[in-house]
């Protein structure tokens, strides 16, 4: 019984969907187990696009959508190298700068949404275009035919290329296989899942996106919320953003310009509602993951673009099912007992 | 059910610490047999296409282990660098790269060059500095692309001539906000700045490039408005070359074009006199001298003399004229270049 109401739990079949398919791969070609080139960039990028993912979660959590949650991470990722390059801020100063520009973006965006109550998807939508222009209007102006700001904070690279394997107690030292980039993803990871399990903020959010009406009879300032929801979103894409550029090594105007689609695919693979009310923290982890051991797995077997896309859209339709078949079948068992 | 999930993840977590790398680093042999090298674009494009029978002629020709055309990179940087990863880790010991933004790509050639690999970048040379002033910042081991200044300014003066040395001129791109669109757009100012004045640029359209769609039907707004008031059109991308071509054709607009790259319907158009000329460029000569020099250097049979060098891979004007024998052309200064490699640019051991 006890073993069911396990398989019940979309996380735990999510997870062990991954292994079995991480292990599958891996059998197929055991060049999967490479840890310099697979293991290691695969997490490396899962932690980033793990806090984009949370970026988005924190909108889904009250039924709003954040289509510039992309260009949120451009604009923090241009602050920050802009503060790198022309005043010469440390890698903290300019990281955190970068997450307040990332701050203010989600709170303007959150307070256009309840002052003006056009829908988010529209005001998002608009942000995004207007956000495309601005980025790249200051990198064409201020940097000319680089369009970049390529100014390499000390500890840049540190971020990007070193591994758990740094850090010894005594003669015992991390992993490896795990990227100094998690620290940051873990840390995001903790502190979302504390304000939606812990906070009354965060119960107030999930209220708000389950019903609207109700959350405001029952007190809660609902657009006060609006507007939280879309700081803490404007703040993690642009942590998010931070994470891409020092992966990538420079900040251009390209940042952020292929997260929107995959924002969505973490959380609503890990569990998180679209329509709003009940979201999955570790469930983006794990979602996100499980896309990335797709695409990286297809790729180690040699497969070209066509067939790697089309075999990527039939094993995610497959692993979305998952949840729906569990439910047909217990619905089954339960009209036979019946 | 949260002591479940832990004892998943917990789970997760053992099978990557224990994983051990099964090809840690690049350990080329001395012959060219043992390399095999990786030719990776920013993702597909018609452009590459020429990448893999150059890649497949240096392999029949030298011996090379072999190469692997992928193009699975999307046009996204972390994805680009997934699908290097993805071939190193199948025991591909040497790379051709297009990076998708020259400013980042520094950092992955030299993740690459840092565990032995051999590294060239081709089609385009990492941003943020002159190239051929400093080499020395190139962490590849040589850049092997077209000067797309040189070629931009070629067009144009040759569609300038068409033009008869005066007029409206537009000019069609890429990526704004990429490096190389920025020197085609300074290499066509510079030729009509060379006409004192006689030759106005109208326009500058960037960003078509994506897809032959968006390219269209920017072409045909184009003509739609100012079609009357142009004299001649010089595209310096590829989808807006086939677009051009495909929209002064069906207006029968007495507009003069030069094209870029060998699309057949640009090669048709240039046969039937619908434009004046393409110019060309050379993505077979990068695939296959690319080839042999990332053999050369990861075989350790040769060093480069100057480390990040970079090398023209050379640009032509086709028209009416020669058509028919460009490619002959092409293929004997790619000839050229590989010497020049082999007998000026790299020291081999003998």
């Amino acid at each position: 019984m006890k073993f069911k109401k396990i398989f019940n739990d979309q996380r735990v079949v999510l997870t062990l969907l991954t292994i079995a398919l991480f292990i599958f791969f891996g059998l197929r070609n055991y060049a999967f187990f490479n840890v310099d080139f697979v293991i290691y960039p695969l997490l490396r990028d899962g932690a980033t696009l793990t806090v984009i993912g949370l970026a988005q979660l924190c909108v889904l959590s009250i039924g709003h959508l954040n289509l510039a949650v992309g260009r949120m991470a451009a604009v923090s990722a241009l602050v920050a190298g802009a503060s790198y390059q022309y005043w010469g801020l440390t890698l903290v100063q300019g990281a955190i700068l970068g997450v307040l520009a990332g701050a203010l973006l989600g709170a303007i965006t959150g307070w256009i949404i309840v002052k003006s109550q056009v829908n988010a998807f529209i005001v998002t939508l608009a942000m995004d275009f207007a956000l495309l222009g601005l980025v790249t209007f200051i990198y064409v102006t201020f940097t000319g035919a680089t369009a970049a700001f390529t100014t390499k904070p000390a500890g840049m690279d540190y971020w990007r290329s070193k591994s758990l394997a740094d850090f010894c107690l005594g003669p015992i030292c991390g992993p490896k296989a795990l990227p100094m980039m998690l620290i940051p993803a873990i840390f995001c990871l903790i502190l979302v899942s504390f304000m939606f399990s812990k906070t009354r903020i965060g119960r107030e959010l999930l209220s708000t996106g389950s019903n609207l009406r109700a959350a405001k009879l029952s007190g809660i300032p609902v657009e006060n919320r609006v507007m939280t929801a879309h700081i803490f979103s404007g703040t993690l894409a642009g942590i998010g953003g931070l994470m891409l550029a020092y992966t990538n090594g420079s900040f251009t105007a390209a940042i952020g310009s292929q997260v929107m689609l995959p924002s969505f695919l973490g959380p609503v693979l890990g569990g998180t509602l679209l329509a709003g009310g009940a979201v999955a923290v570790l469930g983006t982890f794990i979602g996100t993951m499980m896309t990335l051991v797709i695409r990286q797995g297809l790729s180690v077997q040699g497969i070209g673009l066509e067939t790697l896309n089309i075999a990527l859209g039939l094993v995610l339709l497959l692993a979305l099912s998952v949840g729906q078949i569990q439910k047909m079948f217990t619905s089954t068992k339960l009209r036979e007992k019946k | 059910m949260k002591k479940s999930l832990i004892a998943s993840l917990a789970a997760v977590a053992l099978l990557l610490t224990g994983c051990s790398s099964s090809s840690d680093s690049a350990d080329s042999g001395g012959e060219f047999g043992a390399i095999k090298v990786g030719l990776v674009p920013g993702g597909a494009h018609p452009y590459f296409q020429p990448w893999k029978d150059g890649g497949a002629a240096a392999v029949a020709e030298f011996g090379i282990g072999g190469t692997e055309f992928n193009e699975t990179g999307e046009w996204d940087q972390t994805k680009h660098n997934a699908a290097i990863d993805a071939l190193a880790a199948q025991g591909y010991n040497a790379f051709g790269v297009f990076g998708v933004s020259p400013t980042d790509i520094n950092t992955t050639f030299a993740g690459l060059k840092a565990k032995g690999f051999a590294v060239g970048s081709l089609a385009s040379c990492p941003g943020g500095y002159d190239i051929v002033k400093e080499p020395q910042k190139n962490s590849a081991d040589f850049c092997l692309s077209t000067d797309t200044g040189k070629a931009a300014y070629l067009a144009a003066t040759a569609v300038i001539k068409e033009m008869g040395g005066k007029g409206n001129l537009v000019h069609l791109t890429g990526n704004a906000v990429d490096a190389n669109t920025i020197r085609r757009m300074e290499g066509v100012k510079q030729a009509i700045a060379e006409t004192g004045g006689k030759v106005k640029l109208l326009t500058t359209i960037t960003d078509i490039d994506s897809d032959l769609q968006s390219a269209t039907k920017a072409v045909t707004d184009l003509l739609a408005a100012k079609g009357k008031q142009i004299n001649g059109i010089v595209t310096t991308a590829y989808n807006p070359a086939v677009a051009a071509t495909d929209g002064v054709s069906s207006t029968k607009l007495p507009i003069k074009v030069i094209a870029i790259d060998d699309d057949q319907k640009i090669l048709d158009a240039i046969k039937s006199g619908v434009i004046s000329g393409t110019v060309v460029q050379n993505p077979w000569g990068q695939g296959y001298v690319g080839s042999w020099v990332l053999s050369a250097l990861g075989s350790k049979k040769c060093t480069m003399n100057t480390p990040g060098l970079y090398v023209d891979s050379g640009s032509f004007l086709v028209t009416k004229d020669n058509v028919d024998t460009y490619n002959d052309t092409r293929q004997a200064t790619s000839k050229e270049i590989l010497a020049a490699f082999q007998n000026e640019y790299m020291t081999c051991k003998s």
